[in-house]
């Protein structure tokens, strides 16, 4: 269980065991707790005082499937406000292997500096001058690396647009075949990242230092129980493998709640062409592969590998949140296209959703028209170029709306919603309002309550509650190190009472249901406090006017939620 | 009455010669409702799926109204 300090401005590093505060805390949890205890709230995000802070999660490293999420925290570029972003791959897992508890990077090199961190098998730091590799894409410079280091290292990874210190750049993270397509997209870590004169950090893949198990007797059978839950639930035993998470096209159509050509609609003409369907039909016809493993100890096989006609590798994994952005938001309906654009974007080291809801917000300004692939395509690319616009489209889409003087411009804090209306989904509302992360779905995703018919989407009845509960789910599980899909059986009586049998055979102590949700409100807490004093009041948890002005076809509503209920969702 | 259904999941390869692109059309009567029709195609465990009618998600007990699009779906939520 230790600390690896790094500090940018002296080039030191220090190992050092978990100080007792932050003891037993893991994932989002430890992150918020630190950013809120050691980053001064009104610090600049892309200044010295910022601290970026890579933590697995609690069960990151053991033998517990679906456990290598990897949390990055920091205050954001984007936002402003505490930020945390997770990834998959085989980061989280590399991590608890080698009983890391958190990378902790602090200071800002020189100006043009440029470093590798290197994290070797026994856990020790050392910082390599990289200036060679300035402006190299993420693919190159990954191939390179695992070359150069050896295959069995993960990589975090910044593109041009983390160097640019764009506020849309992401930390890409490696997957299982080495590829940086797994990404910690959301909030501008790759700014951050670039700030501090870090390009990569390339870790060992075979730690043997894993954090001891309390009671691996119990934790080995509860874990059985465990995978045993996920292979029998429907959604990650049949769905997710099959269609991946690009099966949500078809129902958030379906509930006319698929926010499209920059949301004006809610229901995509087209949408059957880039559904998850469509995807794993095309991909099986050209011999790619629907159902690939893409990080480590997964047993859901979510990612897929996108291919082109003549069957060579495009991308992976092509998501339903990036099939959104790049398609839904933009008009355009072809996956080759789609596939194209998020190959971009992982090699240039952007989030999809910021850039695709970029490129929707310049289509309706009338920038290019709605549809225009070759020309969505050519904006994209120009942030890795880093020209005037480009870095305008990777700043995200208040600027470019502010470029082009157009106001309709779906984000909170300055971060895009999701593929879920606002006005479609009540729900989704309060969590894009009131997250202290600013619009974020894996945030809470009320997505769940209308798909089993439990409440209705179109009304504000139920939806704050609704909300809150899942925010308050959502911050334990990001404590974990378990992947969002792979929470889905926590419901069950089965997956969720297993799920407690690890945590209590882990630490040795003795959770109840209870404290699941307890664990939650602690980091929620941490996170309003830090947003607080950063200067956040309850004026910044709304959505931009339009939404509650412009009735979504076909439904033809507005945001139905009420100030005063949006201040009620978080208060604890 | 005419209905046009829309299958999704598993569903379309349980209906020989179905069509993604146009989906199933099919007649019914007046007052069937989403039970009545996972009978009528022989769904195994209904309550896997979400139905949405025009755009609506609508419960089993629902009757099914003339001249609808209907889409089943297998119960799915993600990221």
């Amino acid at each position: 269980m230790k600390f690896i300090r790094v500090n940018m401005s002296d080039k030191s590093s220090a190992v050092s065991e978990v100080p007792e505060q932050y003891l037993g805390l893991g994932g989002r949890g430890l992150t918020s707790t630190m950013i809120n205890a050691e980053v001064p709230p009104t610090c600049d995000p892309l200044g010295p005082d910022n601290k970026l802070i890579i933590a697995p999660g609690v069960l990151s490293g053991t033998t517990l499937v679906n456990t290598s999420r990897v949390s990055i925290g920091a205050k954001s570029p984007l936002t402003g406000t505490i930020k945390e972003s997770n990834a998959g791959g085989t980061t989280g897992a590399t991590l608890g292997h080698l009983g890391i508890t958190a990378i902790i990077i602090e200071g800002q090199a020189g100006d043009g500096e440029l470093f590798i961190l290197k994290i070797d098998g026994q856990g020790e730091a050392s910082l390599i001058p990289a200036n060679e590799y300035q402006g190299m894409r993420t693919y190159a410079l990954t191939e390179k690396l695992l070359e150069i280091y050896g295959q069995k290292n993960s990589v975090l990874i910044i593109g041009p647009a983390g160097e640019y210190q764009l506020a849309s750049a992401s930390i890409q993270a490696s997957d299982v075949d080495g590829r940086p397509c797994r990404a910690a997209g959301r909030g501008g870590l790759g700014a951050v990242m670039g700030s501090k004169g870090i390009k990569a950090i390339v870790i060992d893949r075979e730690g043997k230092d894993t954090d001891a198990v309390a009671d691996p007797e119990a934790f080995k059978a509860a874990a059985k129980d465990f995978a045993q839950a996920i292979k029998e639930h429907p959604m990650t035993g049949q769905m997710l493998p099959a269609l991946g998470t690009a099966g949500l096209v078809a129902p958030v159509n379906s509930m006319g709640a698929f926010p499209s050509l920059n949301a004006t609609n809610g229901v995509m003409t087209g949408w059957e062409k880039i559904s998850g369907e469509a995807l794993a039909e095309l991909i099986a016809k050209r011999g790619g592969n629907p159902s690939h493993l893409g990080c480590s100890q997964c047993i859901v096989r979510c990612s897929n590998e996108f291919v082109d006609a003549e069957g060579q590798f495009v991308t992976s994994s092509l998501e339903y949140e990036t099939i959104w952005s790049m398609g839904g938001m933009t008009g355009i309906d072809d996956l080759d296209t789609i596939a194209r654009l998020d190959r971009l974007c992982d090699d240039i080291g952007v989030d999809t959703m910021n850039i695709g809801v970029g490129v929707g917000v310049a289509m309706d300004a009338g920038k290019i028209n709605f549809g225009d692939g070759a020309g969505a395509i050519d904006m994209v690319d120009q942030i890795g170029q880093g020209t005037d616009f480009g870095k305008v489209l990777g700043n995200g889409p208040d600027a470019v709306g502010q470029l082009l003087n157009h106001k309709r411009i779906p984000t909170v804090k300055g971060q895009s919603i999701a593929a879920y209306d606002p006005r479609g989904m009540q729900g989704n509302a309060v969590t894009y309002a009131t997250s202290p992360m600013g619009a974020d779905h894996t945030a809470g995703n009320v997505l769940g309550e209308y798909v089993s018919g439990a409440l209705d989407p179109l009304k504000a009845d139920g939806q704050v509650e609704a909300s809150r509960n899942t925010q308050i789910a959502m911050a334990a599980v990001d404590c974990t190190g378990l992947c969002l899909l792979a929470s889905f059986p926590l419901t069950t009586p089965e997956g969720g009472g297993a799920f407690l049998k690890v945590m209590n055979a882990k630490f040795g102590i003795q959770l109840g249901p209870d404290d699941i949700p307890a664990m939650g409100i602690r980091v929620l807490k941490e996170e309003l406090d830090f947003n607080q004093k950063a200067g956040f009041t309850n004026k910044d948890d709304r959505l931009p006017e339009f939404f509650y002005n412009e009735p979504l076809p076909p439904h033809n509503k507005t945001v139905l939620i009420s100030d005063d209920d949006m201040d009620g969702a978080l208060k604890f | 009455m005419k209905v046009r259904v829309k299958l999704f999941g598993p569903l379309p390869q349980t209906i020989p010669g179905y069509n993604s692109r146009n989906g199933l059309e099919i007649n019914i009567p007046d007052g069937v409702t989403i039970n009545d029709l996972f009978a009528r195609l022989e769904i195994q465990e209904p309550e896997g799926y979400m139905v949405a009618m025009n755009n609506m998600v609508i419960k089993p007990t629902d009757i099914i109204k003339k001249g609808s699009v209907l889409s089943i779906l297998p119960r799915i939520a993600g990221g």
